[in-house]
Parts: C-alpha cells; sequence; structure tokens
C-alpha cells in the first residue's frame, strides 16, 4: 500500500485548497467576480477575449477571474487523483474513502455554487455559501492529511487519549471558531447588502449600520484567544511537536486575527486586511481539524 | 530547531510574497475600472425641454454624471423597465447632487411636456431626474450624431441602451437598459467616476 503516495496527494489537494480559498479573496476583494459575465465559459469562450469589447469586458477582471476558476478546475483534478488513489488503497477503509469522495462532491459543488454566483450578478448570500463551502471542503481535506499522517507514522505514535474534558475543549474551540466565522461572514454579507442599497455610504457608515451582533464577533475574538491560551497551556508539554507548533500557531493566528479585524475597522476596511482576515479564518478551520485528530496521540 | 526556524522563514517568506502579489492585483484591479471608462466622444450640442417646460442644454451636463435614455411613454415593453433601473439608480444614489438622470422622448408628437410630467409621477422622487421632449430631428440627430445610438423606425425602434456621460460632456460607457445587471454595473462605475 502506497500511502506517502496518498498522503502526499491529500497534502497537495489541502495546499491547493487555502490557495484557492485565497485567490477567491483576492476576486471578492478586487470586485473581479462578475470580471467574466458568464459561466461556466468567460465571454464567447473558455478563456478571455483577446480583443477588447468594454461593454462586455474589463480584460483585468476578467483575467482575475479566469485564474481563480482555473485553479479551481486544478484542484478538482488533483482530488479526483486523490479519490482514485483512496479507492485503491483505501477500499475497505470505508471513513477515507467517502471523506476523499466527499471532497470531490464539494470541490465540484463549489464550483457550480461559483457558477451561482454570476448568475445571480454576485448575490451576498451566495457568495457566504460559496466561501462555507470552501471551508468544509478544507476540512476534509485536512482531515485526509492527518489520517494519512498517523497511518504512515503507526510505528512512531501511540494512541492516549486525552482526557475527555480537554477534548471537548478543543471540540468547543472548533465550534467556537465556526461561529466566529459565521458571525464574520454575516458582517460581510450586511456590509455588502448595504454597499449594493446604499452605495453612498462611507466605510465607518456602513460599519455603523450593522447590527449588534458586530459586537459578538469582537467578544467571540477574545473568547477564541483565551480559549488559545488554555489550550497551549494544557497541551503544551505533548510529547509530539507537531501539536506543540500547532499551539503556538493558534495562539499566533488568532491574535494576529484580532489584529486584522481591528485594521479592518479602524482604517477604514483595506482590501489586504480583510483578505487575510478571511484567508487565515479558513487556516483556523484546518488547524482545528488536524489539532482534534492528533491531540490523542504520543510518541511511541 | 534549526528545522523549524526554517519552516518558519520559509512560511513568512510565502505570505509576504503572498501579500505582494494581492497588493499588485488590486491595484491593478482598481486601475483598470477607470481604463475600462475611457472618454468615447463628447457630446453635440443640443437644447431641449424638460416636462416642466424649462430649457435644458447639453451646458447642464457639465459638472455632474448622467445617466441619458431613450424612451416614449406609451412604449409597453422595454421603457417601463429602462424607467424602473433609473428609479432603482435614482433612490440609490439619492444623497448626491453630483449625479443626473435624462429620459428623452422619441415620440415628441404624443410626449408633450404635461404626458411627460404625469410620466415622470410613476418614477422619480426628486428633481435630478429630467424627462425632455423636443423637436424630433434635434432628438435624432442628438441619438445618432450626438451619441452613436440607432435612431430608425421612432418611436417603436429606439435604442434601449443607457449612455454614462461624465462631468465634461463627455461619452464615458454604454450599457444595456433592458437588463438588470446593469444597475450593477452603472453603480461601479459611477461610484469610480466621483473618486475620479
Amino acid at each position: 500500500m502506497n500511502i506517502r503516495l496518498f498522503f502526499r496527494s491529500a497534502l497537495l489537494s489541502t495546499i491547493l485548497a487555502y490557495l484557492l480559498i485565497f485567490i477567491g479573496g483576492l476576486v471578492r476583494v478586487s470586485g473581479a467576480g462578475m470580471g467574466c459575465p458568464n459561466w461556466p465559459k468567460c465571454g464567447d469562450n473558455w478563456i478571455p477575449p483577446t480583443n477588447v469589447d468594454l461593454e462586455q469586458f474589463n480584460l483585468t477582471l476578467a483575467w482575475i477571474e479566469f485564474i481563480n476558476r482555473s485553479f479551481g478546475a486544478i484542484l478538482g483534478i488533483s482530488i479526483i487523483v486523490l479519490c482514485f488513489l483512496s479507492v485503491k488503497y483505501f477500499y475497505s477503509d470505508k471513513r477515507i474513502l467517502s471523506i476523499s469522495f466527499l471532497s470531490l462532491f464539494l470541490v465540484i459543488a463549489n464550483g457550480v455554487v461559483g457558477g451561482a454566483l454570476v448568475w445571480t450578478n454576485l448575490n451576498p448570500f451566495i457568495k457566504t455559501f460559496h466561501m462555507i463551502l470552501a471551508l468544509a471542503l478544507v476540512s476534509s481535506l485536512s482531515f485526509l492529511t492527518v489520517e494519512a499522517y498517523k497511518i504512515l507514522s503507526v510505528n512512531k505514535f501511540a494512541h492516549r487519549p486525552s482526557s475527555n474534558i480537554n477534548k471537548k475543549i478543543i471540540f468547543i474551540f472548533a465550534i467556537c471558531i465556526i461561529i466566529e466565522i459565521l458571525l464574520g461572514t454575516g458582517i460581510r454579507t450586511n456590509i455588502e447588502i448595504i454597499q449594493i442599497e446604499f452605495p453612498l455610504l462611507d466605510k465607518s457608515e456602513q460599519l455603523d449600520s450593522i447590527p449588534f451582533y458586530k459586537y459578538f464577533h469582537t467578544f467571540m475574538g477574545f473568547t477564541l484567544l483565551f480559549l488559545s491560551f488554555y489550550l497551549y497551556k494544557i497541551f503544551s508539554n505533548h510529547s509530539l511537536k507537531i501539536i506543540k507548533s500547532l499551539n503556538i500557531f493558534i495562539l499566533c493566528m488568532i491574535t494576529v486575527q484580532i489584529l486584522l479585524g481591528e485594521l479592518l475597522v479602524f482604517s477604514e476596511l483595506p482590501q489586504l486586511a480583510r483578505l487575510f482576515h478571511t484567508w487565515g479564518s479558513s487556516w483556523l478551520v484546518g488547524i482545528s481539524v488536524i489539532y482534534y485528530n492528533l491531540v490523542d496521540y504520543e510518541l511511541a | 530547531m534549526n528545522w523549524l526556524n526554517k519552516k518558519i522563514i520559509l512560511s513568512f517568506f510565502v505570505i509576504i510574497s503572498l501579500g505582494f502579489l494581492a497588493f499588485f492585483v488590486i491595484d491593478k484591479a482598481v486601475k483598470s475600472r477607470l481604463n475600462n471608462l475611457p472618454i468615447i466622444s463628447n457630446i453635440a450640442k443640443f437644447e431641449l425641454t424638460n416636462f416642466d417646460n424649462q430649457k435644458f442644454t447639453n451646458d447642464q451636463l457639465i459638472g455632474k454624471l448622467s445617466l441619458v435614455a431613450f424612451i416614449f411613454t406609451s412604449c409597453e415593453d422595454a421603457c417601463p423597465i429602462m424607467s424602473d433601473h433609473f428609479s432603482v439608480l435614482q433612490k440609490r444614489f439619492y444623497d448626491s447632487d453630483l449625479i443626473q438622470f435624462i429620459s428623452i422622448t422619441v415620440d415628441p408628437s404624443v410626449d408633450s411636456e404635461n404626458v411627460l410630467n404625469d410620466y415622470s409621477k410613476n418614477y422619480s422622487i426628486k428633481d435630478n431626474w429630467f424627462f425632455l421632449t423636443g423637436d424630433l430631428q434635434e432628438i435624432i440627430n442628438l441619438a445618432e450624431k450626438g451619441l452613436f445610438l440607432s435612431a430608425s423606425l421612432l418611436p417603436a425602434g429606439h435604442s434601449t441602451r443607457f449612455v454614462l456621460v461624465d462631468q465634461n460632456g463627455n461619452v464615458r460607457r454604454y450599457y444595456e437598459g433592458t437588463d438588470k445587471t446593469s444597475i450593477f454595473e452603472i453603480q461601479n462605475d459611477i461610484l469610480t467616476l466621483l473618486d475620479d
């Protein structure tokens, strides 16, 4: 059984999925979502036209959107390979097999949702759904990567369950991250609806128009910071180096996210900060999946 | 530890590179919006009459962004949709004094000032929307020579396109007036020109 090949394939798909979320975020903040006015083609062809018809096309935006779509197709191919490998090497492991095909379903479904975005002229709710499906995809791919890693390291790792309470705290942490992301996407969706209905409002007025739940987003951010400190403390002596690294990563990432969030509010939503704020949140989702699935293991 | 340091440095390098790449792409996207609104032509001279009997000339285009459309009040297909779209945009840009809407009839023998006045009440909520009438030949000249729009087989054969004219009287972009997605495009272009 060539587990290493499966691990590499899962890792590659995960990295590509994160890059795709970054590119998707770039499409959103640069306003290139309608760069290609139709889907799946871009104009009359599969690639953006070279002859400039200004009424139909802003070529810069068309190419940004086209790169996003192409990258989605590359990720799709990568996941098809992953599914093929899962059938070949994990035919009896229904969990890996089903999550591999779930990933394939998610990438295809998200491609179609991307098309629905264009058909609905960038409906803010569909945008949010597009993002949530992408997060589900990185979760399933991260799960496959960590499972393959565990099988690869079977001689090095021993299964020693953590206390139930600690496991529950990690679970609560992951749930809080999901709630936090939903709150954040809610704020973003709200801002976009306000921007459509009231295009003349400046950024601070747009933020003022958002209901009280925006404060809950900040509150949840600090709750996550507290929880990540707690995780850092209880697992600081964990025998696995990767858990220690993830501890530091989560702590730093949540701190950076809080800072980026404040930057978004006080510097009038700079696009670059918005992009990294969204991308960082997707990292936290995948990292939580890896953390949850590794914490029960120790060095043999 | 050395191994970890290398990974941290590499990650840092990748993130900084992505940051620069994103900055470059965002900057390009912002500039492309303005580049996509080239000066197509300068609008020709014209003199028409608003529904309140006031003269309206090309001079009144100066200093404001104008959206221009050709309609007629007894039209049942495209015109109500076009006027609805103007109405949506008028509401959304209600607080700006830098934007105006101009609907020109292509059926002046029927669309007198009074008829246009009644028609305006169905759509307009502010005095920045002008409903113009005048000499048919002057209207045809304005459509064909001033804005490069078809004006044959009038009134039914009028163009359904919207024309965006900038603060200097320059034609900057055309849109399909019956297409709802044009509203989104027009909003973005108005904001781009207001920021310019």
